[in-house]
């Protein structure tokens, strides 16, 4: 068990809108932000592309720019009042910079590519390690930041932003580091359209996690960022956070949710609480029929109390590695807000889902509430969160 | 300074084999492709090169250090991941107008090689899958020695990068494959193994002068760790540095006794 520490900012940006402030708009009054795919493709499909114009980067970032970059830059910006507290409090080697991403910059791969298998060359101002890498994006969050800590890139498909999570936890923990910026970002690309459309997952509606006719899920693109610091002003706390794998399939969950039980129990026993005081969960709830499924048996199996249980990816879609971070932004928000948003796209809810999923925007007074995130390779994690004392 | 138990050290390097061999310098021209024995047999004819690399490195420290395969935690880094595969899938979707292959897609991912690992040792337990370009070890060894300072439990630490697509980069800038693992525990647990010790990386300057036998595998993102590994094994104290100047100039103290 560690002890709570303070979550000083968060930023958000995803198809909803540009910041967290439109983010929370939008989920208070039930509006979707999924649509027409932006993106070429031999099928059509819905999906949460971000429609906002993203900010240039400094001239001296120029060759790392990308719609990666970028949408960090977005975030950075609205981050910029409390990113300023935090680098007046700690030194910049003590400040980490820890992501989360799926893609990196895959977008500008796959389009160089294609013209490299077209024209035999690719194209004169692509560069694998300034648009491509984990190495790319770190560099231009550091910058943005004012970082010079340990910086590192999670790359564990959909839980890729839930993990730094959990490493910032155990850092500052460890005395390596006073602060971090945690978070991620994925972006749309072809070849995971195609990819999840090859394993027959994409819905071909808007999806509608937990319904009894579910057919799938969206991909959808932006990511959050938090600062979570070794003390501060609080706006919630990061209590525990809970990792365990599967060891069952590399791209289909454990039936009866062994795994993600476990990602719960471990959530909670890191925060040293009772089950019974979650008060929320924000599922992964992808709208698949397997996943939603044992994730329903996960949480009834952990929180025997039925909480409210919401998924919020009917409206901004799957951000692949940038929704563990979006979904535990979202999650704050119950905390310090008071409401949760409604399970959009759930009625009729499937009969054999026994957590309580709540179909109605819902008031209350959330003190803990738990973030899910499960992957490929079976990968979980569960972020748990708590109001500021 | 955080200090942990250096529990049990593996590698693979096509032309060598495992890390004695590697070490010693004995090549042997029929290991070319790591075997992945790890893996059972249906899943490892679908794990990529990479995959059956890491777990190859994997397999040998886990084995030195006797760790229990079912609960041990792991840190898998790679700078590129599965770039062969996604260029596989990419070649389907310009080159061939083909519907992409859905396992192809499920082995993609960056974190193929930790779920492939955790699948066939039947471990629940915590891994991760992380990159940070040629600070990939560095960034690793970090990762892994948070754990085990935050739990007092052990882990092993896995890194490598398989052949950057040629297509991608620029001439001459190529790598050849390489993976590197260490097992780590509580400091506590040094003397019983009897391997060492080694600190939390910081950048500072490295003391030992590392092994330079082939070009193209030290252009390797993740050559650090298979530096380290081989100054372990070679028993010799001093600060090792994690890459070969391409990184932030991170490197961990070791300390051999005896």
């Amino acid at each position: 068990m560690s002890r709570p520490q303070p979550i000083t900012g968060v930023s958000a940006i995803n198809c909803l809108g540009a910041t967290l402030d439109e983010t929370r708009e939008a989920l208070r009054t039930g509006r979707s932000g999924l649509g027409i795919c932006p993106i070429e493709l031999p099928f059509e499909v819905l999906v949460g592309a971000i429609g906002s114009p993203l900010p240039e980067l400094p001239r001296a970032l120029a060759p790392w720019s990308t719609r990666t970059a970028q949408i960090a830059q977005a975030m950075i910006l609205e981050l910029e009042a409390p990113l300023q507290t935090m680098r007046a409090r700690w030194r910049p080697e003590r400040i980490a910079v820890l992501l989360g991403t799926s893609t990196a910059g895959a977008d500008v791969t796959e389009n160089a590519y294609r013209e490299f298998l077209e024209q035999g060359a690719l194209p004169h101002d692509y560069d694998l390690f300034r648009q491509h890498t984990y190495g790319a994006i770190l560099h231009v969050m550091c910058e943005l930041v004012g970082a010079k800590g340990p910086a590192w890139v999670a790359s564990t498909a959909c839980t890729s932003s839930a993990k730094p999570f959990a490493t910032a936890r155990r850092l500052i923990e460890a005395d390596v580091i006073d602060a971090a910026v945690v978070g991620g970002i994925d972006t749309l690309c072809g070849m995971t359209l195609q990819g999840f459309r090859s394993l027959d997952a994409l819905s071909k509606t808007r999806c509608r996690p937990f319904a009894a006719d579910r057919d799938g899920l969206n991909i959808g693109e932006g990511g959050a960022l938090l600062l979570i610091e070794r003390e501060g002003d609080a706006r919630a706390l990061l209590e525990g956070v809970g990792e365990s794998s599967d060891a069952y399939h590399i791209s289909g969950p454990h039936p009866e949710g062994d795994g993600a039980r476990l990602a719960m129990e471990r959530a909670l026993a890191d925060a040293g609480l009772d089950a019974m005081a979650v008060d929320h969960v924000n599922a992964h709830g992808t709208g698949t029929r397997l996943n939603d499924a044992a994730e329903s048996l996960a949480i009834t199996s952990v929180l025997s109390h039925a909480p409210p249980v919401v998924s919020t990816k009917a409206y901004t879609g799957h951000l692949l590695g940038g929704a563990g971070a979006t979904e535990a932004a979202i999650a704050m928000l119950a905390i310090t807000e008071g409401w949760i948003p409604a399970s959009l796209g759930a009625l009729p809810l499937d009969e054999s889902i026994e957590a309580r999923v709540v179909a109605e925007r819902m008031d209350g007074r959330f003190r803990h509430v738990l973030s899910n995130s499960f992957a490929f390779g079976g990968n979980n994690v569960s972020v748990l969160l708590g109001a500021a004392r | 300074m955080i200090e942990v138990a250096v529990l049990g050290l593996g590698a693979f390097v096509p032309g060598y084999g495992g890390l004695a061999a590697w070490s010693a310098g004995e090549s042997n021209a029929d290991l070319v492709k790591a075997s992945g024995h790890l893996i059972p047999a249906r899943q490892r004819r679908r794990a990529s090169g990479l995959s059956r690399a890491l777990a190859d490195a994997y397999a040998e420290s886990l084995e030195q250090a006797t760790l229990d395969a079912t609960r041990v935690a792991s840190v898998f880094g790679s700078a590129l991941g599965e770039s062969a595969t996604m260029i596989g899938l990419l070649d389907q979707m310009w080159d061939e107008n083909a519907a992409l292959s859905p396992m192809k897609f499920a082995t993609s991912v960056h974190n193929a090689a930790s779920g492939t690992v955790s699948i066939a040792t039947k471990n629940r337990g915590y891994t991760t899958s992380i990159g940070a370009d040629y600070d990939t070890p560095a960034m690793s060894l970090i990762e892994g020695i948070s754990w085990v300072a935050a739990h007092d439990e052990n882990v092993i630490v896995c890194c490598g990068d398989e052949q950057p697509p040629p297509d991608l980069v620029p001439d001459g800038l190529g790598w050849g494959l390489l993976s590197a693992a260490i097992a780590l525990g509580p400091r506590s647990a040094a003397s019983a193994h009897g391997l060492g010790r080694l600190s939390l990386p910081s950048i500072e300057t490295a003391t030992s002068e590392p092994l330079r036998r082939d070009a193209a595998l030290e252009r390797n993102p993740c050559i650090g760790l298979l530096d380290l590994v081989h100054a372990l094994s070679s028993r010799s104290s001093g600060t090792v540095a994690l890459d070969r100047g391409q990184g932030r100039g991170y490197a961990t103290r070791i300390w051999v006794e005896g």
